[in-house]
């Protein structure tokens, strides 16, 4: 047999790594079909139907960049902006200051410390549906509700709640922060157990203790666990939906309407598809921009998996 | 100094009155996070009760299931509760052994375009499900598929998270058994089934835990893509319950009825919860 030319010997490497491939794609079939239906497919549809003014029925016309165009002027959304920062702006803090504190707290051998946490986890495992049953009920205006007897043993007045302009909100942070904390508890546990006790022990015999250690030796260590949770936590936070479509249904008088329910109305209560689309496109881009940019700041993500 | 579970920084003398202040805050919180759900309880077997009432007796008199009769009389609940369950079952297996397959094949595979493949698949990770929620209704709807359990399923038939989770785990086992299984004349498929997989059972179990509950309590994806009642999960019918505005009773026999079967599975397999958490937490 004559030597192979070179375009030979790259096709019969071609041909042999084709061979040594092939096996291997059953087992990620099925995988990249439900991605390509469920993800890529609706994502370019997103880019697509950005650009037209469709109710998915009758009318579809190609308006270019016209939604883009109304975003600027659209007061309803900017308002859903707002509200989305106010929302994650009561929100992030506390939930970092609670969940660490309830972990600090139960991140002890004392009896008993397991059951504390998994009854603190609790309100996490169940589903918002569930949530908003139960607090739609306990923050009921009537003075006898719930929540409204409670703060009246410590002598404050009645409250609205969820059909006050200026406490609806507030009310879907707490009912988020309850449902949440039990959940970033366990994560801060994560962090803090893996702080090695040698360096406690290296600390004290330079001298440190108390506030100290914690200042040197805790507060550092925990830095990337601070920075994980905070950065997965606003990004929840920007999502949030369920609690306000059930609880309020974005009002009153739009205070509870966040981006994603503003999204969520125009296609599905006004039947503007192209323009949910362009918004999903903003929303999307939102994300990745306060992700990026807390990445960065935080330092965290040198090591994604 | 004793080796425990907790950090050194908390290892101190034992101080009884400190110790005493600490289980107080404790079940401080605790009956934060019990008491609604013990008034849901009480209140969902209550006679005849419009409203929440405080103070509040915990233990109605007489104890009644009526609240539950006139819901699954006056609702699809008993529907809702087969649907969420069938979904969540299948949705479920269907994404553990999808991510157990493309999880062995991202750890020991050669293939072409893994690289390309896997980076694409981070991207979907880190991308926020809500942002695509309008458009995969639109390809839904052009697909006839709105209403149907093909819809409520299909996205949770894979798991990038949890193929990303099930590669780690087949990255930990040693080559030398997929050596052996080669040796002893095992294709691909028997060395994946026989071999490896068992060795990832805990990180499947871990993952069948998240995914379940996930999938149960998932609310705002089968809202989208259901209309029908007979359609709906539990979770989508009990939101339209909640804004309907019955009684209280009747509301809180839904909240029962949603919270049981997660309560359930927490109590049973509460340790692959914990590990799920703080192995996203910890790896992220």
């Amino acid at each position: 047999m004559a030597a192979a030319s070179p375009s030979q010997r790259a096709t019969s490497q071609f041909l042999r790594r084709l061979r040594r491939s092939l096996p291997w794609y059953p087992f990620i079939i099925i995988n990249a079909v439900i991605f390509v239906i469920f993800n890529l497919v609706p994502w370019i549809s997103m880019f697509r139907y950005s650009v037209l003014k469709t109710d998915l029925l009758s009318t579809r016309e190609f308006v270019g960049i016209e939604h883009f165009v109304t975003m600027l002027s659209d007061a309803k959304l900017h308002k859903a902006m707002l509200n989305t920062v106010w929302f994650t702006v009561m929100y992030i803090p506390l939930l970092v200051a609670v969940s660490l504190g309830v972990a600090v707290l139960v991140n002890r051998p004392l009896r008993g410390m397991k059951t504390f946490r998994a009854l603190y986890f609790l309100p996490n495992i169940t589903s918002v549906a569930v949530l908003a049953l139960i607090f739609r009920r306990f923050l009921s205006p009537r003075p006898d509700g719930p929540i409204n007897f409670l703060i009246g043993l410590v002598g404050i007045p009645p409250q609205r709640w969820l059909i006050d302009v200026n406490q609806a909100m507030p009310s879907i942070v707490g009912i988020s922060l309850w449902e949440a904390f039990g959940y970033f508890m366990v994560i801060w546990l994560a962090g803090l157990q893996a702080i090695p006790s040698e360096l406690y022990d290296a600390a004290k015999v330079d001298g440190a203790n108390g506030w100290r250690l914690h200042r040197y030796v805790t507060i550092p260590l925990l830095r990337p666990t601070a920075a994980f949770i905070i950065v997965i936590a606003t990004i929840g936070a920007l999502q949030v939906f369920g609690s306000i479509f059930i609880l309020t249904g974005g009002g009153p008088v739009n205070a509870t309407t966040t981006v994603v329910y503003q999204i969520y109305s125009e296609a599905f209560n006004f039947g503007r598809f192209g323009y949910a689309s362009a918004l999903s496109i903003l929303f999307f881009a939102i994300i990745l921009i306060v992700a990026l940019i807390q990445s960065r700041y935080l330092r965290f993500g040198e090591d994604v998996y | 100094m004793s080796v425990s579970e907790t950090s050194g920084a908390s290892v101190e003398k034992p101080n009884p009155v400190r110790e005493t202040i600490i289980y107080i805050l404790m079940a401080a919180v605790a009956i934060t996070t019990v008491g609604p759900f013990l008034i849901m309880l009480s209140v969902s077997l209550t006679q005849d009760i419009r409203f929440i009432t405080f103070p509040i007796e915990l233990i109605p008199s007489p104890v009644t299931l009526e609240n539950f009769q006139t819901l699954f009389a006056r609702t699809d609940a008993l529907r809702w509760l087969f649907n969420s369950v069938y979904v969540a079952v299948i949705s479920t297996l269907g994404g553990v052994i999808t991510s157990s397959m493309a999880g062995f094949a991202f750890a020991r595979g050669d293939f072409w375009g893994k690289n390309v493949i896997f980076v694409l698949f981070l991207g979907i990770l880190i991308m926020p499900d809500t942002a695509l929620i309008v458009p995969q209704f639109v390809v839904l709807s052009q697909l006839g598929l709105v209403n149907t359990y093909t819809a409520l399923i299909g996205p949770w038939f894979a798991s990038i998270f949890g193929t990303f989770l099930l590669r780690q785990a087949y990255l930990s086992i040693p080559r030398d058994y997929d050596d052996a299984a080669t040796i002893d004349g095992a294709n691909l498929w028997q060395s994946w089934w026989q071999v490896l997989m068992p060795q990832v059972v805990p990180a499947m179990a871990t993952l069948a835990v998240l995914r379940f509950m996930g999938n149960w309590n998932s609310f705002f994806y089968p809202m989208i893509v259901t209309s029908q009642s007979d359609m709906r999960t539990l979770t989508v019918g009990l939101g339209t319950v909640a804004r309907s505005g019955g009684d209280a009773g009747l509301d809180m026999a839904g909240a029962v009825i949603g919270f049981l079967p997660t309560l359930l599975v927490f109590v049973l397999m509460q340790r692959y919860i914990i590990r799920g958490i703080s192995l996203s937490g910890v790896k992220g």
